[in-house]
């Protein structure tokens, strides 16, 4: 047992900082500095959808909508603390409407070409099952540990979402509530509840 | 919690996330540390969710995977230069 808490949230303290700073520096025009806003952004974006939705595809796709957003956001920003907050709805609310949209489609596509039959097999060429691991997957394995990937994808959406903001990027209680739009005290219910299913899908004792 | 929690581990499961978060007072924190010296079950949830948020903590710090930086830097880039105008080569 340890006698202190075994949380750093100094850290998560810093890096606040560090965004509120840079958020300043990029609203002057400085290349360089919306260079590197700009950069931090999509890195936030991707991750973010990443872990919390699955999809490489949708990722990239808001990762540019990061972007644009906070391009178009950046020199209107009057308190360039809550510029994080900013950042982290719009990513959700990009995710989201990526999800619906997923929600729309079916959950495989018939092959355009007429019949689809492996001729001598009696199956079709959707059937033929691929072995490898898929390009993006070996991309992603390289990158975050594939156990860590597969476990927050069992967790319900709405558990997923909270432990990635507060385990993950670090956000505090209050700006997970904000960004998520609930109370903190249900953020703190749904975060014990992630935080004990995330346990026990990777098998920790 | 299940149904065969003990009665004193009910307080301390409640607190667990609290503690682990460092929002607890002292006296709260060393009575859920007196609690785990004689409680396996409790002890081993506390490391075990330790653990477990330990591997979570360093994904933050990674940067992208190269391919997808490479196209991240490519659209700041763009959208920049567009905006912009390409920055001067210095001769």
């Amino acid at each position: 047992m340890t006698n202190a808490p075994q949380v750093d949230r100094s850290s998560a303290d810093t890096v606040r900082a560090e965004y509120a700073e840079l958020v300043r520096e990029a609203a002057t025009g400085e290349r360089s500095a919306m260079e590197r806003l700009l950069m931090r952004v999509q890195e936030v974006a991707y991750r973010f959808s990443l872990l919390v939705c699955g999809h490489q595809e949708d990722a990239e796709d808001v990762m540019q909508d990061a972007l644009l957003k906070t391009y178009q956001h950046v020199g209107k920003i009057s308190d360039p603390s809550a510029f994080r907050t900013w950042l982290y709805t719009t990513v959700r609310n990009a995710c989201l409407m990526k999800r619906r949209r997923r929600v729309g489609e079916p959950s495989h596509f018939e092959p355009i070409e007429g019949g689809g039959g492996l001729e001598g097999t009696g199956r079709r060429a959707m059937d033929v099952p691929d072995m490898a691991s898929p390009p993006d997957d070996r991309l992603m394995d390289g990158w975050i540990d594939r156990r860590l990937r597969t476990a927050l994808q069992a967790l319900p959406p709405a558990y997923r979402i909270v432990l990635v903001l507060r385990e993950i990027d670090g956000l505090s209680t209050r700006e997970v509530a904000t960004v998520t739009g609930v109370s903190e005290a249900n953020v703190k219910q749904r975060l014990h509840r992630a935080r004990v299913m995330l346990r026990r899908q990777l098998e920790i004792p | 919690m299940t149904d065969s929690t003990r009665p004193e581990c009910v307080p301390v499961l409640a607190s667990i996330s609290a503690y682990l978060d460092g929002e607890l007072p002292g006296t709260e924190c060393v009575r859920i540390e007196a609690h785990c010296v004689g409680c396996e079950s409790c002890a081993t949830l506390v490391e075990g969710l330790r653990a477990t948020l330990g591997l979570c903590r360093g994904v933050a710090s990674l940067p992208l995977p190269a391919p997808v930086r490479e196209r991240a830097q490519a659209s700041v880039q763009k959208l920049l230069d567009d905006a912009l105008g390409s920055p001067k080569v210095r001769g």
